[in-house]
């Protein structure tokens, strides 16, 4: 009974914790010390971290059946259960879904959010809105928190546009330059375009089966035809692709990296834009009875994952490149969710949640210490000025390549493994190949920044790098070092955490089958990759000048990032400016100015007409009078039909 | 005895009527524009007498002396206000007095 | 009878014309006196030997002088009132049209209403007498009587409030 009361009521303190802090900070930050407010919000992300250990602890020592909890408010044994929605038939209550899924979420969002915190509170000293960032940063992880618990699809949207608005406050923090508000507003308008997927979803799931609640859907899923379900599964697919920075709705994510640096390691890596693959991974019931939709989701992570890659290859702002490799990856995952190894994508975000959050955060420590530069042909020789960012970025680029016995060579064999396993070859060969680019891509930035003669920049500014950066970062390397561990060859030690919760999926294979030639090419490819790298950046030699030309067009077409965002420019915003131009031009001038100048000239006229009689002279006063009685006796006349006496008699 | 019928009073107090209104909203002097109310005043008194013999009640006959007290008393409080204004401004000239326009 | 009536009407409206026309106030004191006696007339021919009797003692004899002291006292040595052309453009002219509008409106009207029917029937006992008119005063028309006296004495306390201050000159 202790414990069931402990796992009613946790889920809800953990929630509503972090909105606590934004509360508490928004209400009192204008009045203590700017520590204060940030001691608030580690605290509360710190509680509820701690209260989802403890929570996660509780619930995977429960029996597998017992694995699964719905938390309603109020109480399902309320006498009277009040609903927050209640338009029959549709009755949606306060209601949160506590399984293996969600909990791996939860540690992720509270734990690795905790570390981002703590790491803030360092790199934002020099900001003017310290406090406020604090509290946007716990309102996302309210949010997100709601996101990944909510018991209905219904508070899943909550949650998910929730998000969506804590990611465009912190992408335009810097709401003085306006790159940043750009980049917050495109965000901002592609993550509507997935919410509104979701509602159109959340419709046709109504239409099918009278309710919104995750347990009453799943439970007959197959009540809906399949047709049906596939719609279902490409709206939500819809929802996934612009939350996570999918093709075709992936330019908003490069164009995030205008938000702080601890933004773009918590919600454009670690968290938010991981929100599809759980997406995706909640719906499972749907995806397996959804043969097309699952089809399409695997497409669209596969070709996200090596398209993000190649764009990679030549970016030279450190953060870009990091937002496309988070974009392959997240491609990773949901290519693997979309084949139906949801064990093996929740694992992949696991460990990405690790080192890319610490690559992002040995990116800020560059960027704080170079006093903002982010472009990497202005760095180079920082290994020996910045020895600590150096180690962490290695061990971070190690992990994403998918060196043994880093975190990221378990998770991305997991993926590449169950793919074969699932009879995709061709999508396995496909993220073989992302494997080297990503490799490439990586190294590359890794010398440009590190190696590569010395420092190309101008005078920099050692700002160092203060505990509450450094201790977080320490951790995600350890954490990126031995995360992977959980899932070695012949111990799985996720699938049983994460069983309960796909209890109703038949494709939940081990991870621990570790093909040898499954690793071994991905390893292979990780060392073509880091080769290229290598002969190109750190060899001097007449090759990079003579494949720089020979590749000019290819280079072009990938520094453009294939032209989406100018297709878009095209398709979209050109017809709409112009439209908006002509009208300005032509149709404003003529009828919307034309007409107000003729009402104005109307006006003006009526009023001196008026003013006349209006003029505060007490004959003019005298004469409307008079005029008045005039008509009123003309009125009168008229009416008693005297008119024949106005005539003569 | 016989006496024009009511019409023809009524006609000429309407005359008289008119006149003085188009003399109030003419003119700006304003001792002349009250006496263009004392017309005003004047016209609807013929107008009374004139009903009171034709009906044979003695209450428009009354009404007229109320008028003329009141006139009495409007034509006072004017002048004294008129007298006020002279006093401040030599040249008074009703267009003038237009302080209170709104 | 006829005669009488139309020469005191004729007369009654030349003068009122030549109140308003004249272009010194004096002149327009004396029209209003002929004009008065005029309307003393028409009230004679209407059985109103109290009012007119009333109207010269009151009107012509009172009010007016009243008029004639104030023109005194201002006037004198004083620039001419309406020397400078009016400010008020489109006045005077809609003014006057739009008087004979109403003037002609209301002959229609009178016309209309009231047939142009001689009064022929003599007037009651007494009607238009001193006692008939004090009697109905004080008994059928009391409250109206009493008014008129309240209101003539919030007139002398105002007449007296506003000439009893100091002169102020702007």
């Amino acid at each position: 009974m202790m414990t069931d009361t402990f796992a009613q009521t946790a889920p809800f303190t953990i929630l509503f914790l972090p909105l606590l802090g934004m509360l508490v900070i928004a209400v009192v930050g204008p009045r203590v010390h700017r520590a204060a407010s940030a001691a608030i919000a580690n605290l509360a992300v710190l509680g509820a971290f701690a209260l989802t250990v403890a929570l996660a602890l509780d619930v995977w020592h429960r029996p597998p059946s017992d694995q699964v909890l719905t938390v309603t408010y109020p109480p399902a044994w309320a006498a009277h259960q009040q609903f927050w929605a209640h338009i029959p038939p549709l009755t949606v209550s306060f209601e949160l879904r506590i399984d293996g899924l969600s909990l791996a979420w939860m540690l992720i969002v509270t734990g690795v959010g905790f570390l981002i915190h703590l790491y803030s509170v360092g790199y934002m000293l020099d900001s003017r809105w310290y406090r406020t960032f604090f509290a946007y940063m716990n309102l996302f992880i309210f949010a997100m928190l709601l996101l990944v618990m909510a018991g209905n699809f219904l508070w899943l949207l909550v949650g998910w546009g929730g998000v969506g608005l804590a990611s465009y406050l912190l992408i335009g923090f810097d709401m003085h330059r306006p790159a940043a508000v750009a980049a917050a507003r495109k965000a901002l308008i592609m993550n509507v375009i997935g919410d509104v997927g979701i509602m159109l979803a959340m419709f046709l799931l109504f239409a099918h089966f009278g309710s919104l609640s995750y347990k009453e859907i799943f439970a007959n899923v197959t009540a809906a035809g399949t047709p049906a379900l596939n719609w279902i599964g490409i709206w939500l697919l819809l929802g996934a692709v612009a939350k996570s920075a999918q093709l075709p709705l992936h330019t908003w994510l490069p164009d995030a990296m205008e938000g702080p640096t601890p933004v773009s390691a918590l919600i454009h890596a670690a968290t938010m834009v991981t929100a599809g693959v759980y997406l995706v991974a909640r719906a499972h019931p749907i995806y397996d009875h959804a043969p097309a939709a699952a089809q399409a989701v695997a497409v669209v992570g596969c070709a996200t994952a090596f398209f993000a890659a190649t764009i990679g290859c030549v970016q030279y702002d450190i953060k870009r490149v990091l937002a496309y490799s988070t974009m392959s990856q997240i491609g990773y995952m949901v290519l693997a969710v979309g084949v139906g190894a949801y064990a093996a994508g929740t694992f992949h975000f696991i460990t990405h949640a690790f080192f890319k959050a610490l690559l992002f955060m040995a990116a800020g420590i560059i960027i704080h210490n170079l006093g903002g530069e982010q472009d990497i042909r202005n760095m180079g020789g920082l290994a020996r000025r910045l020895p600590f960012a150096f180690w962490a970025f290695l061990v971070g680029t190690l992990a994403l390549c998918g060196v043994f016995p880093f975190s990221g060579f378990f998770s991305k064999d997991a993926i590449l493994d169950q793919l074969l396993v699932l009879h995709h070859p061709v999508l396995w060969a496909f993220g073989t190949a992302t494997a080297a680019l990503t490799a490439y891509y990586m190294f590359r930035l890794l010398f440009m920044t590190f190696f590569t003669g010395g420092f190309r920049g101008k005078a920099q500014t050692h700002a160092g790098t203060v505990a509450s950066m450094s201790v977080p970062v320490a951790l995600l390397i350890g954490l990126a070092l031995v995360g992977g561990w959980i899932v070695v060859p012949g111990h799985d030690g996720l699938t049983p955490l994460l069983r309960a919760a796909f209890a109703d999926t038949g494709t939940m294979a081990a991870l621990d089958h570790f093909s040898g030639i499954v690793s071994l090419a991905a390893l292979g490819a990780g060392l073509v990759g880091f080769v290229a790298a290598y002969l190109l950046y750190e060899r001097p030699s007449g090759l990079r000048p003579t494949l720089r030309r020979s590749l000019q067009p290819v280079r072009n077409l990938l520094a453009n990032a294939y032209y989406v965002d100018a297709t878009y420019h095209w398709l979209f915003e050109v017809p709409v400016l112009t439209l908006a131009s002509d009208i300005a031009r032509y149709l404003d001038p003529e009828a919307v100015a034309g007409g107000a100048a003729a009402v104005a000239r109307t006006a003006t006229a009526a009023g001196d007409a008026v003013r006349l009689w209006e003029a505060g002279y007490v004959r003019r006063y005298g004469l409307s009078m008079l005029v008045g009685v005039v008509i009123v006796l003309a009125l009168f006349l008229y009416l008693a039909g005297g008119t024949a006496a106005l005539g003569g008699r | 005895m016989q006496i024009p019928p009511v019409a023809d009073y009524l006609i000429v107090a309407a005359a008289l009527f008119v006149v003085g209104v188009v003399g109030f909203l003419v003119r700006r002097n304003p001792i002349t524009m009250l006496m263009a109310i004392e017309l005003m005043w004047n016209a609807g008194n013929l107008a009374f007498a004139a009903f009171a013999r034709s009906f044979g009640d003695m209450s428009g006959q009354v009404f007229v002396f109320i008028v003329i007290t009141v006139a009495a008393a409007e034509a006072a409080i004017a002048l004294a206000i008129v007298v006020m204004v002279f006093r401040r401004r030599r040249d008074a000239d009703v267009d003038d007095i237009s302080v209170m326009r709104g | 009878m006829s005669f009488l009536f139309w020469l005191c009407a004729v007369i009654a409206i030349l003068t009122g014309i030549g109140v308003v026309a004249s272009r010194h106030p004096v002149h327009s004191v004396v029209g209003l006196i002929v004009n008065f006696s005029a309307l003393a007339v028409l009230f004679l021919t209407l059985s109103g030997e109290f009012l007119a009797m009333i109207q010269i003692i009151i009107y012509a004899g009172a009010i007016l002088v009243l008029f004639l002291f104030v023109i005194a006292i201002l006037t004198a040595g004083n620039r001419a009132v309406e020397s400078a052309p009016s400010r008020l453009e489109f006045q005077a002219v809609p003014s006057i049209v739009a008087g004979l509008a109403a003037l002609t409106l209301l002959a229609a009207g009178i016309r209309e209403t009231r047939p142009a029917a001689a009064i022929t029937s003599p007037p009651p006992e007494g009607f238009g007498l001193v006692a008939t008119f004090g009697r109905s005063l004080l008994t059928t028309n009391l409250f109206a009587f009493e008014v008129t006296g309240f209101v003539l004495l919030v007139a002398v306390i105002g007449v007296i409030v506003m000439a009893g201050r100091p002169a102020v000159r702007s």
